[in-house]
């Protein structure tokens, strides 16, 4: 076996023991397969509101709700994969990175016929793999529990919206990887390698939507797309700046075009360069780690 | 009693010096005073487009029936106090854990234990070092927030707006401390504060983030942009009447929220700063009529995390981790 591949595999076998990723995990897919039962009891709700609205004479609107795509159940997964997902991507980047460095087994690997690069590139292979599971299982959950709530499976076209949901899902949160896995490389300690990321997550998920579009925090963890932010004046400026660093915002909206919201507009292609320029920088960022980094003491 | 008040002014002399300590308030403030200026500029932005709306109405000789966008100062406080409500209760697992994990990790407890200490002197120092540090960092946000309204938001603030904010800050000050416990528990409970820190972490996320976020998106009102009544061109009186109709769901969905202890301290907070429409411009028993529950229950929450920590912090349960 080649020491790429049995990094790889070192790294999948170390990531599957470690307890609080799992509990994360357990979070992660147990809101998963409730965001469907979720979704329902609101549309359900919402059409019971709207009829007896209609029933007393108060509106002449067609029913919002009255033709829901399936894929409508699948909306609050976008959320969970925005927190538990990317915080469980950090915490996952930082225990890998910060495994070697407490075991001190770092040493004793660069000794070997592995560059530095081909070690961190194969350990980021290896969780890539690892996290390609968990969505997998989450895009299955997903499906059985949309089914379950609807009475039929989705058609496949519904199904193929649903895979590359999640496929841009694993690329999103790969970037968090890198960013939990360069804390952790550069870090002194291990709780600056976990606070680090984490504050850079809050700021990219949180802070940059609000610069550019005044939207408030907690309405940014609803998954209905917002109202169309204001385009004039100084936010027009600012949403210039910090729309392509809102990466969150930018996850959810090419996640909204790909579950068809019928108020999601434009095309998916910005959305997802930046997100492929966020993973490549990530990535670049680790491999390029040098020895020395590596071979850092820890402080506790 | 002395050894309490020599461990909470080590303590607090220690987090005066420590840089991330530092680094992390002056980011919740300067988030907090970014989010007060964003809300006074969308309200600019407001006014100059009713007004260019008004102009446009008046030169073609309509009526006008409109009324122009209104200024309620306190609620240009909504996303700063969301902040403080997500990234600060973050903040304060941190400053909670890092309580406990400096002695682990420098290996003092043993040497601090050494002293004739009360069996619980030592967790007592640090849960008072904790409330006296977030009385203080929030009396100083509150108090830049309160300058930045006056200053760049161009506020007009009266004696009970002071008040409002006086209530809303201790409010912040019980949640974030309750937060600071929590995490120094955690930390003083497991085998490595590590540990204790991604736990705290976890049980951050589902209390201030995905019990929340299951709450609001089960709103019915929150399904479609701007609101399904808006949509709908229902008025408030008709959709208190529509909504009658399903008091078991609400009731279930406020259930469903009110578990977690941050919506126990935004319901009050949002309440006194009239950020929710039903309280502004109320007399403050009105509000106090309307959310005390709410109030009371943070208040529990804070009690049952000071003694989780007091029975935490002991020396046996200490040194047998470390």
């Amino acid at each position: 076996m080649s020491p790429w591949a049995a990094t790889v595999g070192h790294e999948l076998r170390s990531a599957g023991r470690e307890r609080l990723p799992q509990l994360l995990l357990m979070i992660f897919i147990g809101m998963s397969a409730a965001s469907a039962f979720i979704g329902s009891a609101a549309k359900a709700t919402v059409t019971e509101v709207y009829n007896s609205a209609a029933g007393q004479g108060l509106t002449n609107a067609a029913n919002p709700f009255g033709n829901v795509p399936p894929l409508y159940y699948a909306r609050n997964t976008v959320i969970y994969i925005l927190l538990i997902g990317a915080l469980l991507a950090i915490v996952i980047g930082v225990q890998s990175a910060m495994r070697d460095r407490r075991a001190r087994t770092i040493d004793l690997v660069l000794t070997r016929c592995l560059s530095p690069a081909g070690y961190l590139g194969a350990k980021m292979t290896g969780i890539g793999l690892g996290l390609l599971a968990v969505l997998g299982a989450s895009a299955l959950i997903s499906v059985l529990c949309i089914s379950a709530v609807t009475g039929s499976i989705p058609a496949p076209d519904q199904l193929l919206r649903l895979l590359a949901l999640f496929g841009v899902a694993w690329l999103f949160l790969l970037f968090f990887v890198a960013l939990g896995t360069l804390s952790g490389l550069h870090a002194s300690s291990y709780t600056t390698a976990l606070l680090v990321p984490i504050v850079i997550w809050s700021v990219i998920i949180f802070v940059l939507p609000l610069l550019g579009t005044a939207a408030h925090p907690v309405s940014l963890l609803n998954p209905v797309t917002p109202p169309a932010a204001p385009q004039t004046g100084i936010f027009a400026l600012t949403r210039s700046l910090t729309g392509p660093l809102s990466l969150g915002e930018q996850f959810k909206h090419v996640a909204a075009i790909l579950l068809k919201d019928p108020q999601a507009t434009g095309t998916m292609t910005g959305g997802i360069t930046v997100i492929l320029v966020f993973l490549a920088a990530g990535i670049s960022a680790v491999v390029l780690t040098g020895r020395t980094s590596m071979r850092k003491e820890l402080h506790d | 009693m002395t050894s309490l008040i020599t461990l909470c002014g080590k303590e607090l002399r220690d987090l005066s010096c420590n840089r991330s300590v530092r680094l992390l308030i002056a980011f919740l403030a300067v988030v907090v005073v970014l989010s007060v200026l964003v809300a006074a500029a969308d309200f600019r932005t407001k006014t100059a487009d009713y007004t260019s709306y008004l102009a446009a109405l008046k030169a073609s000789g309509g009526a006008v029936n409109a009324p122009p966008p209104d200024l309620f100062p306190l609620q240009m406080l909504r996303a700063g106090m969301e902040y403080l409500e997500i990234v600060g209760s973050l903040f304060a697992v941190i400053l909670g854990y890092g309580l406990i994990a400096k002695e682990k990790n420098n290996g003092t407890l043993e040497l601090l234990f050494t002293r004739p200490l009360g069996r619980h002197s030592f967790a007592a120092g640090k849960i008072l070092a904790a409330l006296v540090i977030w009385t203080a960092v929030t009396a100083a946000l509150f108090a830049v927030i309160t300058a930045t309204l006056l200053i760049a938001g161009n506020a007009p603030l009266t004696g009970t707006d002071f008040i409002r904010l006086i209530i809303a800050a201790a409010h912040t000050t019980i949640y974030l401390t309750l937060w600071s416990l929590a995490a120094l528990a955690l930390a003083a409970l497991t085998r490595s504060p590590a540990t204790g820190l991604v736990l705290a972490l976890v049980l951050w996320l589902v209390v201030v983030l995905v019990i929340p976020q299951i709450g609001d998106t089960m709103d019915p009102d929150n399904q479609i942009p701007g609101g399904l009544f808006a949509s709908l061109q229902i008025d408030k009186a008709h959709e208190h009447a529509v909504m009658a109709n399903f008091t078991g769901y609400e009731t279930s969905r406020d259930l469903i929220e009110q578990t977690s202890l941050t919506k126990q301290y935004e319901r009050p907070l949002f309440a006194w700063l009239g950020i929710k429409d039903q309280y502004n411009q109320q007399s403050p028993a009105f509000v106090w009529a309307g959310t005390f529950n709410h109030t009371l229950w943070l208040l529990a929450g804070f009690a049952a995390a000071a003694a989780a920590a007091l029975l935490a912090g002991t020396r046996d349960k200490l040194l047998r981790k470390a």
